[in-house]
């Protein structure tokens, strides 16, 4: 890589309110062993008007965490949904709004699920994860896609972008991790520099488990006395994938740049199924394919104005069939098609100010076919519309402020419009304090399994509404041998016109209406910090903790009007402690613990003990060593997770897997 | 799992204290916050689901309602619930109280319930089980069905209908299962239309609707016609589209539910159709009561001509009407609400007045009145002990009285009543303690009951008979004594019915030269022509279908004397029911160690399930009729 692109990311660096979307780039393009700058920029990001939860570079690859999911356990306010293993279903839900309301970003545009509105985030491997990044409300800059200020909760993931030093043609990253329940996931990567501007990076991965983990269930009579207990082995929870993506990079004159990345993921999987009186094994099996192409591009003219545009086609495969014979059989395949077109400029008219404007366009179609009963092939098809305006500016260092207003059209539907306003005070610019809060609204659209789905869908269903307030006190210590953030906050969001299955007069048909109101109130408190001890030592540390109840509101006059929605606790958090230690050669050896705590919640509407369901908490451990060899570089890390074997499960019925162990050995050239 | 917070307490206090030591006060807000949420709310051992009672009503009622709430599919939320209507207690989870340690409890969607012979058979849908309990919900068994919806019973044998047959087939063809209840084995199989879900039984041929749920654009639309003897599927009647439900009613006729409307079938005459869509049906004598599901409104139907009746229960507010049950007294509604979360079970009178209301488990599908009422003492881990036992009789197995002149009145027949219906009315006239009375006509007539538990054989006497004796008086060697034999007998085969070895207890007169065993006599319908004038309803059982009955026991030697103008009986030593007054109690008490084989031969037996009594003696007067042994009562004298 040439000095001109170094000095572009200094440009980008200074001018962070201009060219800040490609901060992901600017980050990934340093290199580990620029650990202090990457340090810097992360203390830049407190001045932002929305601090996100950051995870990425060698923290990242530290946790114990095998996928995007187990990696957002880690951030305040989110509650992971997981169906436990490998090949469980993982979905997040952030400040309690529902999975629905928060939005997936890879490389910076949103995947889609336009049948059930979820992303399994248990797919999304950590192995070429750049960053994490999840912003409440939305995106720091103002300079995004329309649809970005739709959703109510962003996770932006964004993968490791090549980065070479100047004599340098070519890398390659080998990688191979073994597991508990039969895991074996190798994975490979390789970077080509093919001319000074343009590099090409590939990446590939395979993903083996059986799934076979062993389970307990135990219950004990109000004496004391075992009634009963149990270990079984879970069955039919295996999966196979393979992923591979290809990725473009170019970067011209000083201001420009194109990138087009092809995503490739191909899975079998067991559907392991509840765990029930009587079933210890299911029979459902899944085939998946998710293949997109993206394309972005980017430049900046007369200095004041950004223009960009991001292009997206995905096709996206399931196939559902049921083998247990004593069950309803069903043989279904979904083909998921979307059309995605994005143009965003930005006009920076004063160096204070800034005006951004936005149109997106996508087209989504779904196609089913029962192959059980050849006739039944149904289309659904939807046209939406997203237009945005916002605003950006800042006096002086005391107030930063943004505001958007977003237009969105589905289908005939009348369009609809949702405001969003973010603050940034600091009062004493020379203490890193900051008040930041926002208000923002934000809907989410009926998805086509709402609408269409045969017993259960309306036609004629409204967007669900969610309003979010936030308030929050961020303060951050940068000291020679210490850098600290520490951040609380308090919001409430209500949620209305709660799109709920709700049964209407036949027996077992189901149909979908706007009934739920949903009142939340929460707090995050979060800290991380730094700590360099003498001997090259360094200790890191991550602390969350939630605290939130989100009642149901929609009618007086229901059994559990006033209770906490379902699979919401009351107390969340976790704790990460991290010690590194870097030898003179520059090589790190470190020992990683993480304690997750989720607390009691119910698994129902009503919270009687019926419904209840305990707490459950990990404790996980990793150890790591890297070493550079030359041009080589060697990682090896163990990780032992559930260490003390709790047996638990995050959704009823769903036996978590007990203590398993991961071991990881990396080499890169 | 308690430990494990220890061990995390310790690690994190001391890694913590050496660094509160190097001044990080931030180090502090860790370890506070870590103790914190240590402190607050650790794992602890899984309790199994408690079982609560509830006391709902006042009113005192007979025998206890079983509950079966569905629970939603992977939720394995099935719940048994039990109200005992004598206490007015509604018991959520009894199955639980029973218990305990059923591995991951009662299972998945609980889809049918029903008692039958002493004990309770539920449909466990996606736990793929038959649940096969006592009367008191206790587990005895199960039975591995797959994808089972409903039941029927007949004999020794109940009938199962399954979405799908132990062999798969490509057009998803459902079956249904002969289930020994003696062994709990399938002793048949025979393949129906698709999804087959309610069954019954008329006569000797088994109906079974073909609802077609799964497919749901292309329902079915037949009912399946098996003859039992043969177990095959002669004839598919096309009934309408999603045929859900069929019930019998009193005469005979089928009452067939499908998406648009009711359909009655008749056999003998032309059959009717309503078009009316229903989603549940309860038939009580001849009114069919039905959850109109359109207009969401509970609609009475009299099952003579079909014609809608008035009825003033009111379920407009409900959310989802769902469970229905008509009986005698009461009719029990369920509302299941959204369908995930707790339903609410009311009970109504005929009037159209509430008496009381319940909340249940998920989605209260499925109702079940037994003669048993049970309470559960505090501490639900005990198994029971003694004192849950009523003393009184609890069920009336059979009831075959020889003609007599109180035939078709104690109790009284109403046109429609089968053999099952009899015997619900000897129960509300002798079980619990009910003070009614029940005649057994001529000699050979009988009655069979049993209790809610098992008789023991103690030490002295076990049993007390009462009948309506009473002495002569002035001479108390005479009275009316109207002796009947007592027959026990133990449920050897363990299918809680009263098909297993009987034993005689021996009385006084079973040596008696004049006694006579193992005689036979028949009655004929042909027969029954002679009236007395006090009593002239037909004297021969009119719910028997057959021609003729034939009985056959001891008989002893005729009795009466006539004593200063007035027929009177020679009282009996001992061991004869309706004999001795009431009021003598030991005259009344029976020894089960009096019992007998067929050959006279002795006979130990350590407890007894099933209690026969018969009329010993054939005498008829003109004025006064036969003599007849009458019934009241018996007590187990160990059940305090």
């Amino acid at each position: 890589m040439t000095k001109r692109i170094f000095l572009i990311l200094i440009v980008a660096l200074c001018a962070h309110s201009v060219f800040a979307d490609s901060e992901a780039e600017v980050d990934s393009l340093y290199s580990r062993f620029q650990i202090e700058e990457v340090e810097v920029t992360a203390r830049a990001l407190s001045k932002d008007v929305i601090v996100p939860q950051t995870l990425k570079g060698a923290e990242l690859q530290r946790l114990n965490a095998l996928s995007v999911a187990d990696a957002l356990r880690y951030f305040s306010g989110v509650q992971l949904k997981d169906y436990g293993g490998v090949g469980g279903i993982k979905t997040i839900n952030v400040r309690s709004m529902g999975s629905q309301h928060t939005a997936v970003y890879y490389n910076g545009v949103q995947l889609g699920n336009a049948q059930n509105g979820q992303v399994d985030l248990g797919r999304f491997s950590l192995d070429n994860m750049e960053e994490i990044q999840l912003f409440n409300g939305q995106k720091s800059d103002i300079f995004q896609s329309a649809r970005e200020f739709g959703s109510a909760g962003n996770v932006y993931l964004t993968t490791r972008k090549p980065y070479f030093k100047p004599d340098e043609k070519v890398h390659v990253r080998g990688q191979m991790r073994f597991g508990s329940f039969a895991l074996a996931n190798p994975n490979i990567g390789v970077d080509v520099k093919l001319t000074d501007a343009l590099s090409l990076t590939l990446d590939a991965e395979y993903v083996y488990s059986d799934g076979k983990y062993p389970f307990r269930y135990r219950r004990v009579l109000p004496t004391g006395e075992t009634a009963y207990d149990t270990i079984a082995i879970r069955q039919n929870g295996d999966v196979n994938a393979v992923r591979a993506e290809v990725g473009f990079h170019h970067y011209y004159r000083t201001t420009g740049f194109w990138r087009v990345h092809a995503y490739n993921y191909y899975s079998e999987r067991g559907v392991p199924g509840a765990i029930v009186n009587n079933v210890w094994r299911n029979g459902e099996r899944l085939w998946d394919r998710n293949s997109f192409v993206q394309a972005q591009w980017q430049d900046e003219w007369f200095g004041r104005w950004s223009t960009r545009l991001l292009a997206k086609y995905a096709n996206d495969y399931t196939h559902y069939k049921n083998y247990d014979e004593r069950l309803l059989p069903s043989n279904n395949e979904y083909t998921q098609q979307e059309v995605y077109l994005s143009l965003a400029n930005k006009v920076q008219v004063f160096n204070w100010w800034d005006l951004s404007l936005a149109y997106d366009y996508q087209y989504n179609t779904l196609d089913r076919t029962n192959l059980l009963l050849n006739d039944s092939k149904e289309h659904f098809l939807r046209h939406s519309h997203w237009l945005s305006a916002a605003t950006a500016f800042n006096i002086k260092e005391y107030l930063r402020m943004q505001a958007s207003v977003l237009m969105t059209a589905v289908d005939r539907n009348m369009p609809r419009v949702t405001p969003g306003v973010f603050f940034s005070l600091r009062p004493y610019p020379a203490i890193d304090l900051s008040i930041n809060a926002f208000y923002k609204q934000s809907y989410r659209y009926p998805t086509f399994n709402d609408l269409y789905y045969t017993d259960l869908g309306n036609a004629s269903l409204r967007p669900e509404l969610a309003r979010q307030h936030s308030v929050e006190l961020a303060y951050c210590v940068c000291h020679k041998w210490l850098t600290a953030n520490i951040s609380a906050s308090y919001y409430y969001n209500r949620v209305t016109d709660k799109i709920i299955a709700y049964p209407k007069g036949q027996q077992f048909r189901w149909t979908m209406l706007n009934l739920g109101t949903v009142k939340i109130n929460g707090v995050d408190a979060k800290a991380d910090m730094s700590l360099f001890l003498p001997l090259r030592f360094v200790l890191r540390g991550r602390l969350n903790y939630t605290y939130q109840t989100a009642i149901d509101m929609t009618n007086p006059n229901d059994t559990y009007y006033g209770h906490q929605i379902p699979y919401i606790p009351w107390h969340s958090g976790s704790v990460v402690v991290e010690l590194d230690w870097q030898s003179k050669r520059g090589d790190h050896y470190g020992l990683n613990y993480s304690f997750i705590y989720v607390g009691e919640r119910y698994s129902q509407q009503e919270n009687i003990v019926y419904n209840y369901v305990q707490p459950w908490y990990t404790h996980d451990l990793s150890l790591y060593g890297e070493w550079g060899i030359k041009r080589w570089w060697l990682k090896a890390n163990l990780e032992i997770n559930n260490l003390l074997g709790q047996d638990y499960e995050v959704i009823q019925n769903y036996p978590m897997p007990k203590q398993n162990v991961r071991c990881t050995v990396a080499v890169r050239y | 799992m308690h430990s494990s917070c220890k061990i995390l307490g310790i690690n994190n206090k001391d890694r913590f204290a050496q660094r509160v030591k190097t001044g990080m006060y931030y180090a502090i807000h860790f370890c506070l916050y870590s103790l914190l949420l240590t402190l607050y709310s650790c794992r602890g051992d899984e309790v199994v689901y408690p079982t609560i009672g509830t006391h709902v009503t006042d009113e005192v009622r007979e025998g206890g309602l079983y509950v079966l709430c569905e629970g939603n599919m992977g939720s394995n939320k099935a719940r048994l619930d039990y109200i005992n209507l004598h206490s007015g207690e509604y018991y959520s989870n009894w199955y639980g109280s029973q218990n305990p340690r059923q591995l991951k409890e009662l299972g998945d969607v609980g889809n049918d319930i029903q008692a039958y012979g002493g004990r309770l058979y539920a449909v466990i849908n996606c736990s793929h089980k038959v649940e096969v309990m006592d009367r008191k919900a206790r587990h005895i068994g199960q039975v591995e069905i797959p994808n089972c919806r409903y039941l029927a019973f007949k004999g020794n044998k109940m009938y199962v209908s399954a979405y799908v047959g132990s062999v798969a087939t490509p057009e998803l063809l459902g079956s249904v299962f002969e289930v020994d209840t003696a062994t709990l084995e399938i002793t048949r199989e025979v393949k129906v239309g698709h999804q087959p879900d309610e069954l019954c039984i008329v006569d000797d041929k088994l109906y079974v609707v073909n609802s077609g749920g799964y497919i749901t654009n292309r329902h079915d639309s037949t009912l399946s016609v098996i003859d039992l003897a043969s177990f095959t599927e002669t004839e598919k009647i096309t009934v309408g589209p999603n045929p859900q439900r069929v019930r019998v009613d009193n005469s005979g006729k089928l009452w067939v539910c499908t998406d648009t409307s009711v359909v009655i079938l008749d056999f003998i005459r032309p059959g009717k159709q309503i078009p009316m869509r229903v989603s549940n049906i309860s038939i009580n004598g001849s009114t069919a009561y039905v959850i109109d599901k359109e207009q969401h409104k509970l609609r009475a139907i009299s099952t003579i001509d079909f014609m809608e009746l008035e009825q003033p229960i009111d379920i407009s507010s409900y959310e989802n009407p769902y469970g229905l049950l008509a009986t005698n007294d009461v009719i029990y509604i369920t509302d299941a609400k959204n369908y995930v979360s707790s339903g609410v079970l009311h009970c109504y009178g005929y009037d159209g007045k509430e008496h009381w209301r319940a909340q249940t488990g998920d989605i209260p599908g499925h109702l079940c009145r037994v003669s048993g009422a049970y309470d559960l003492y505090p501490d639900t881990t005990k198994q029971d002990t003694a004192k849950a036992f009523s003393p009184y009789i609890s069920r009336v197995y059979e009831y075959l009285p020889a003609m007599g002149q109180f035939v078709n009145v104690l109790p009284k027949y109403e046109e429609g009543d089968d053999a099952e219906a009899m015997c619900r009315k000897c129960e509300q006239a002798i079980a619990n303690n009910a003070g009614g009375m029940i005649c057994l006509g001529g000699w050979g007539g009988y009655v069979t009951f049993g209790f809610d538990h098992t008789v023991e054989n103690k030490e002295g006497y076990d049993l007390r008979i009462l009948g309506n004796a009473f002495p002569m008086s002035g001479n108390e060697a005479y009275g009316s004594s109207e002796p009947g034999i007592v027959l026990v007998s133990r449920d050897e085969n363990k299918n809680g019915i009263p098909d297993d070895t009987w034993y005689e207890l021996k009385g006084s007169m079973y040596d008696d030269p004049t006694t006579q065993h193992h005689v036979s006599k028949t009655y004929t319908r042909a027969s029954d022509t002679i009236r007395n004038a006090f009593h002239s309803q037909p004297y021969y059982p009119q719910w028997i279908e057959a021609e003729s009955i034939t009985f056959t026991g001891a008989l002893l030697a005729p009795l009466t004397e006539n004593i200063g103008g007035q027929n009177v009986q020679r009282i009996l030593d001992f061991g004869y029911v309706d004999n001795k007054p009431n009021t003598d109690i030991e005259g009344t008490s029976f020894d089960l160690s009096w019992a007998v084989d067929a050959d006279g031969k002795s006979i130990s037996l350590p407890c007894i399930d099933f209690v026969r009594i018969y009329t010993a003696v054939d005498e008829t007067f003109p004025q006064t009729g036969e003599l007849s042994t009458e019934l009241s009562g018996a007590i187990d004298l160990h059940i305090k």
